[in-house]
């Protein structure tokens, strides 16, 4: 409790005191490896999302949903797992010439309730955002949304069809 | 108990006008014994369930020597012409209410509950929730004993997180029609729909202040989960938190002074309190692991909340004077009555009315494909 608590109210406090590049071990937001890696983090964690274009639906048929495997994720967690960092990759390379864009759709698994759902979906679309970026990936062509709980990869119950339900899909817009 | 009545009746003196209210001590084993005289036969039965769902009353026959007060009505062209009489025949209540014969039963039983126990009635608030009647999630309507039912959203999309402003009058939801997650909103009373709040990102779990002139909102537009405050249209947001983990469902207290939400980062979602001026965070200890969707009691004393127990959900109330929390029942999504003292939550599909201080349960509909995320106007 104490611990959570301090995770929370620390990374306000550096704001307040102006201390936006702070090093102190314990202000480690994003779990990262290393200091720099988190330092890193939060810098981009703070940086505002590109304009959408309307008109683009991760839903619709002007989206290819199939081009990269789905991102996947531990049970209530939002951190990108280091067996993901190929997928990263190819997603962060598609990103680097070219003009095309995407959007990242977060979802979760049944075992939460709804709006707590829908906050970690989009949490794990900001996550690979994140990881994309870092590896070399443009921040300004990419979109993110949550579908919290809806959309299931598997409609099954059970950890082998909860562990495909708790992803960040990749629309390509077309 | 006579010191928790006694607040009661300072909170809502404004509703009592000039009259002394009467004063009466309920407890769990003390309800009011009403006499029912004639009453036209349109209003009745929704008249009685009223009373007897405020759980403050006990129906008894009007000529019995225990009935305290007797109630009576009489129809017209000019409307419901409601009456109380207390036992020695001396007028208490005398008002006539228009509407139709539901919203005159609804008003009437509203009336008798805040003359005789100083308290807010919700016969006439109104409920929203997400079903899957379609096999898609629309928003519906219904009156605060279930009847009225009625289809608000037609998205064919994902419409979701329903929130009422407190008036009744307008409900704002999360939909995703454009494929990406808006805030929408509707005027109850014409249908009008706009799309209020459609930054990049996810917008979603707006809440109405007390006032109905502000929403408290979850932005994600300056990459990552926030809580923000905007105007009741969307306008003007400003932002509350500045964290690295997932604020969601803000709820707020009665003066719109604070919000209470959940927060989550590493480890499971916990509750926080933050001034809607934004500020410091206040964790509120639980006791329990998983803390969601929070909703702040109208007297500003107890805060409903999501726990996970035993593979589901179960609905926990935290009194915030003592710091104690209780679990009331299995479900989720839990909202308070205009009282305080009923809960409205979802529970395996249906919605269920609890009275938090009784723990009486009442399931108001079922069906309609699964119920989920109530929200009760106040």
């Amino acid at each position: 409790m104490r611990f959570s608590l301090l995770l929370h109210l620390l990374p306000v406090a550096a704001l307040t005191f102006g201390a936006c590049a702070n090093k102190n071990k314990s202000d480690r937001p994003f779990g990262g490896t290393t200091d720099s890696d988190s330092v890193r983090g939060m810098a981009l964690n703070g940086s505002p999302l590109p304009e959408r274009q309307e008109g683009v639906s991760f839903l619709g048929n002007n989206v290819d949903r199939n081009r990269f495997s789905p991102i996947y994720f531990g049970y209530d967690s939002y951190t990108v797992s280091p067996s993901e960092s190929g997928k990263i990759s190819q997603i962060a390379e598609s990103l680097r010439g070219g003009s095309g864009s995407i959007i990242l759709a977060g979802f979760t698994d049944e075992r939460g309730t709804p709006e707590y759902n829908r906050g970690l979906g989009e949490r794990r679309a900001l996550a690979v955002r994140q990881a994309v970026v870092e590896a070399g990936g443009n921040a300004s062509r990419i979109q993110t949304v949550s579908f919290g709980s809806e959309l299931p990869a598997d409609t099954g119950s059970g950890e082998s069809a909860w562990a495909k339900n708790r992803r960040t899909e990749v629309g390509v817009v077309r | 108990m006579k010191n928790l009545l006694a607040c009661v009746f300072l909170a809502s003196g404004s509703l009592l006008g000039a009259a002394e209210p009467p004063t009466i001590t309920i407890s769990k084993s003390d309800k009011l014994s009403l006499g029912l005289g004639a009453l036209p036969a349109e209003v009745a039965s929704v008249l009685q369930n009223d009373l007897l769902r405020s759980g403050y009353f006990k129906i008894v026959p009007a000529a019995s020597a225990g009935a305290g007060f007797v109630v009576s009505a009489t129809g017209g062209a000019g409307g419901l012409l409601g009456k109380v009489e207390d036992r020695g025949g001396k007028s208490v209540l005398s008002k006539t209410y228009s509407g139709s014969g539901r919203a005159q039963a609804h008003e009437f039983a509203d009336e008798i509950v805040e003359t005789l126990t100083g308290n807010r009635g919700f016969a006439s608030t109104k409920l929203a929730f997400v079903a899957t009647r379609t096999g898609k999630k629309e928003i519906y309507t219904a009156d605060s004993d279930g009847s009225n039912l009625s289809q608000l959203t037609q998205d064919g999309s994902i419409s979701v997180g329903p929130a009422l402003s407190p008036d009744g009058r307008v409900l704002a939801y999360t939909g995703h029609k454009s494929g990406y997650a808006d805030i929408y909103q509707i005027l109850l009373g014409s249908g009008a729909r706009s799309r209020i709040i459609k930054f990049p990102g996810t917008n979603s779990g707006a809440a109405y202040s007390p006032e109905g002139n502000r929403l408290a909102v979850t932005l994600s537009k300056d990459g990552n989960p926030e809580l923000y405050v905007t105007s009741a249209g969307g306008g003007g947001p400003r932002r509350l938190t500045r964290t690295p983990g997932v604020e969601s469902s803000p709820t707020w207290s009665p003066d719109g002074e604070e919000i209470i939400y959940s927060y989550v980062d590493k480890g499971g979602p916990q509750l926080y309190r933050i001034s809607a001026s934004g500020g410091s965070p206040r964790a509120l200890s639980t006791g329990h692991g998983y803390n969601t969707e929070p909703n702040w009691s109208p007297d500003g004393k107890k805060v409903a909340f999501n726990i996970r127990e035993g593979g589901g959900f179960a609905v926990a109330i935290l009194d915030l004077a003592s710091s104690q929390t209780r679990t009331v029942g299995s479900g989720q999504d839990p909202v308070w009555g205009a009282d305080s003292r009923h809960l409205v939550f979802a529970s395996g599909g249906s919605l269920i009315l609890l009275d938090a201080q009784t723990g009486q349960s009442t399931t108001l509909l079922g069906g309609l494909g699964g119920i989920s995320e109530p929200t009760w106007s106040r």
